[in-house]
């Protein structure tokens, strides 16, 4: 189950993680990473990353947005009269 | 077609009303996405007063030039578009832009394939030293460290949460040049934390 190189699993993972694989190259993959121990800790890795990259927390409140957007309203209504 | 919910109707309707100037419907684009729009401006300049100006500047300019929009792609997507034009404008202004850096991957393989040195593990890293608050830290750090074509895709996509389609009007790139893009970011964002 090692036949694929290594270099084309870790080129592989981010569509694996995006779920943009075909069901056989994911089948091809999980039975390399399976097998791997490089491989599996890259993949473990990476989608931490991924997860870690895209976490909003309580310290990420959106930023306040009504100072911009009183000066865009403010534009739009003086050009409009 | 993908992640495209069906929004036609309704986004032609609202691209109707922002071409005749309601500024109802202004105002309604700018409750959906301001805030979006303004924490992407953040994070790729790293200086809330610029992303501001920059935020400020572009819904003006939309504003006078909403006529020329065609449409063509989705509103979300084009004023993602505008914000970055006027970010990476700032950016190069700054002479601060970093292009897309070597290929962290580059090095780690052999001629057949293999891995060259055994992957790091990061057990120890992750699991012992560094708790999950201080891993998402040292992630964020790392990611405003990353060159700015590496850091925007992430940004859009893992922050903001825009889907292909609109990420790739966005950034005017096509869907092969994003999934190369998204993990070379990756990539490079994980070799920074894990230190490897
Ligand atoms: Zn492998």
């Amino acid at each position: 189950m090692v036949y694929l190189k290594c270099s084309v699993v870790v080129g592989k993972i981010s569509e694996v993680i995006d779920g943009q694989t075909s069901l056989m190259t994911r089948m091809r993959f999980h039975g390399h990473i399976m097998m791997c121990k490089n491989c599996r800790r890259y993949f473990e890795q990476f989608k931490r990353v991924k997860e870690f990259a895209g976490k909003v927390t309580s310290d990420d409140l959106p930023p306040d947005f009504a100072h911009v957007m009183g000066f865009v309203m403010n534009e739009i209504e003086n050009k409009d009269v | 077609m993908q992640g495209d919910e069906v929004h036609h109707s309704p986004e032609t309707a609202q691209l109707d009303a922002l071409k005749a100037g309601h500024t109802s419907a202004w105002k309604e684009i700018m409750v959906l996405h301001g805030s979006g729009l303004l924490s992407f401006a953040i994070r790729m300049l790293g200086d809330r007063g610029a992303a501001e100006e920059i935020v400020q500047d572009s819904l003006v300019n939309i504003y006078h030039t909403i006529g020329r929009f065609d449409g063509r792609c989705s509103i979300k997507s084009w004023l993602y578009r505008a914000v970055h034009n006027s970010a990476i404008d700032e950016i190069r202004r700054r002479k601060r832009y970093v292009d897309v850096g070597i290929d962290a991957e580059e090095n780690y393989f052999n001629e057949a394939g293999r891995w060259i040195n055994d992957c790091p593990g990061w057990d120890g890293l992750a699991a012992k030293r560094l708790d999950d608050k201080r891993l998402l830290t040292l992630v964020r750090e790392q990611m405003d460290h990353l060159p700015h074509t590496h850091r925007e895709v992430l940004l859009l996509k893992e922050f903001e949460g825009l889907d292909t389609t609109e990420i790739c009007d966005a950034l005017e790139i096509s869907p092969g040049n994003l999934r190369i893009r998204i993990h070379r970011a990756r990539a490079a964002l994980r070799a920074a934390v894990v230190g490897a």
